[in-house]
């Protein structure tokens, strides 16, 4: 068994800042994530192998990326990519799956780090080739400087949407229109001053907007994007205006063609480990639905066990950054490698910060709260679980059955029994109950998470080097004998 | 360093180095060093990753970050390996997976 005093899962800009913090108290630390290469999704990193031969817009994150890389080379990190952390056999212990290195850790602490994803909003035509996550696009500029296409239309809500927009531009496509469902532009000025709280945030929004004005690209709030529509790939799409209770004025449709749709409504914190450790939950629909409860110092409702960053409620990169310095401060004090004081001093100043990003967020929230729900865009056609093609009729058709529990629901259609483990359903499942029932959805029970909390291979498994299970008397056995 | 006629790589400021093919479906595909499968494939306008067992509808990549399981393609023989997670390599055989894949590869042998 390996021994930490510190276990973090996920490399992005929280577990990387907690990284910086933690090791320098001489906690010995190890950092599990997913990705060949850390930064997560925010400082995802181009191949090694890649030369940079100019400065390009897309580096001006460079500085900030480059101190945070800093954290997985110091000689109390082991940091451990490709790495799937899938189970927590006993308190304090998490399995990972990592090739040969696949194993187990006994962590005094556990930083949960994982991020968020893009929210699965089912509508028609959404699971056609062409049709992508903003999360997805961002990953294909950042990650390999690939566009998808060259006409493309990007729609949904919030922010992200005007980031997308700004990079496809950039990057020579074509964008014909950018629809966002909320009334943001009508919101906007009188949350202005709580905007003013982040005045770089704003700054930035400014110049996105600046960038697609000269581009032409149309941004209208108000708007959703209701099907998408092609053969083997999408070729077009139909977009319509949406009110705030999510009802949608179909007559007033309209039809553009392209070859790519950036779909982006929102993100959801990836909740697969606070399921698997069995933390209590909460939601909170506008940062971004279920995610862990925390004290002050961001533990969890089990001891020892912290969340922080987008992972534990979205804030953005910066609330990431500072939530994961605060989290390795706290947890270096509890485990009295910092004394009270010295973290208290080192505290203060990351709470201030976070305190004034919250009154932005604030705002923010204000301007993009989104539609009421998003249910209206699904029709009986509409495949809401992708990895098992289960379509919301099949749903409908259970349901009038009697199988009407999400619990019942899933083991009748196999909706969330997938490979993606429910991270793409479970919210499309709880929000169609909710509809359904006329409740809201952190009423909805889920089905209860079960390990793996991510796939991972037998092969992996295998590696595992664990001494030789001890089995109890096996009363069918006679006396005496062993199983060898 | 030629380039394929249909490239949706972005040139500026970046030396990929030397490209090498894989072959999707039998065909060659122009790709770099640490550029992933999926990438490689959507920098072509190849975006029809996999169809489905049940519906038998197409799918690509949708989340891009390895949540989503949408990408999965039949790779080097072995089925259900998602292609936004996985690094081409020269000669890589990449696969369009129909349903569930070959059965005979589904244990992962060559
Ligand atoms: S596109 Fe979602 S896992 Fe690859």
């Amino acid at each position: 068994m390996n021994n930490a005093d510190l276990a973090i899962v996920g490399a992005g800009p929280t577990g990387l800042s907690a990284a910086l913090v933690a090791p320098r108290a001489g906690l010995k630390v190890w950092i599990f994530d997913d990705n060949a290469l850390p930064g997560g999704q925010y400082f995802r990193q181009l191949p090694k192998q890649y030369r940079k031969t100019q400065k390009t817009v897309y580096d001006k994150e460079h500085g900030r990326a480059a101190e945070l890389f800093t954290a997985i080379h110091h000689p109390n990190v082991t940091y451990l990519p490709n790495a799937t952390v899938w189970e927590n056999p006993d308190p304090g212990i998490l399995a990972f799956a990592a090739g040969e290195r696949s194993g187990r850790i006994e962590a005094k602490a556990i930083l949960i780090a994982c991020g968020a994803s893009d929210r699965p909003v089912p509508f028609p035509g959404w699971t056609l080739p062409g049709v992508v996550t903003a999360g997805g696009l961002q990953n294909l500029v950042k990650g390999a400087r690939v566009v998808p296409g060259e006409r493309a239309v990007v729609a949904g809500n919030g922010p992200l949407l005007m980031v997308v927009a700004a990079n496809l531009i950039r990057a020579g496509a074509e964008v014909a229109a950018v629809a966002e469902a909320a009334p943001a532009k009508a919101r906007l000025w009188r949350n202005l001053p709580r905007l003013l709280h982040a005045p770089e945030i704003v700054k930035l929004a400014v110049n996105y907007r600046g960038l697609m004005a000269k581009a032409g690209a149309p941004y209208r709030c108000g708007e959703t994007v209701i099907e998408a529509r092609g053969g083997d790939e999408l070729e077009e799409v139909v977009l319509a205006p949406i009110d705030t209770r999510g009802h949608i004025d179909r007559a007033k449709a309209r039809t553009v063609a392209c070859d790519t749709l950036v779909a982006g409504f929102g993100l959801n914190p990836s909740i697969e480990m606070y399921r698997l450790l069995g933390c209590e939950v909460t939601y909170n629909s506008y940062r971004g639905g279920w995610m862990p409860k925390r004290s002050e110092d961001l533990e969890t409702s089990i001891p020892g066990i912290f969340a922080a960053g987008d992972g534990a409620g979205i804030g953005g990169v910066e609330f990431a950054l500072i939530e994961g310095k605060l989290a390795g401060t706290v947890i270096a004090r509890n485990l009295g490698a910092l004394g009270e004081r010295d973290a208290a001093i080192q505290a203060a100043p990351l709470r201030s910060r976070l305190e004034r990003f919250r009154k932005f967020r604030v705002g923010l929230e204000r301007v993009y709260a989104p539609p009421a729900t998003w249910t209206e865009l699904m029709t009986e056609d509409t495949v809401v679980c992708r990895c098992e093609d289960v379509s919301l009729g099949e749903v409908r058709e259970r349901e009038a059955q009697g199988f009407t529990s999400a619990f019942a629901i899933k083991g009748s259609t196999r909706m969330s029994m997938g490979r993606c483990q429910g991270r793409n359903c479970l919210p499309t499942l709880a929000a169609l109950i909710a509809a359904r029932d006329g409740v809201a959805v952190e009423q909805v029970d889920l089905p209860r998470g079960r390990p793996p909390a991510r796939l991972v291979t037998i092969g992996d498994l295998l590696q595992e080097d664990l001494p030789a299970p001890v089995f109890p008397a096996d009363p069918h056995l006679p006396r005496g004998e062993e199983v060898t | 360093m030629t380039k394929q006629p249909f490239d949706r790589r972005i040139a500026t400021g970046l030396d990929r180095g030397e490209a090498f093919t894989f072959s999707f479906d039998g065909k060659p595909v122009e790709a770099y060093p640490g550029e992933s499968v999926a990438a490689a494939l959507i920098a072509h306008g190849r975006r029809k990753f996999r169809d489905t067992l049940k519906r038998e509808m197409p799918r690509g990549l949708y989340c891009g970050m390895g949540v989503c399981w949408e990408c999965i393609m039949v790779i080097d023989g072995r089925a259900a390996v998602r292609a936004c997670m996985t690094q081409a390599e020269p000669g890589m055989k990449v696969e369009t997976q129909h349903g569930l894949g070959p059965p005979a590869t589904m244990t992962g042998a060559p």
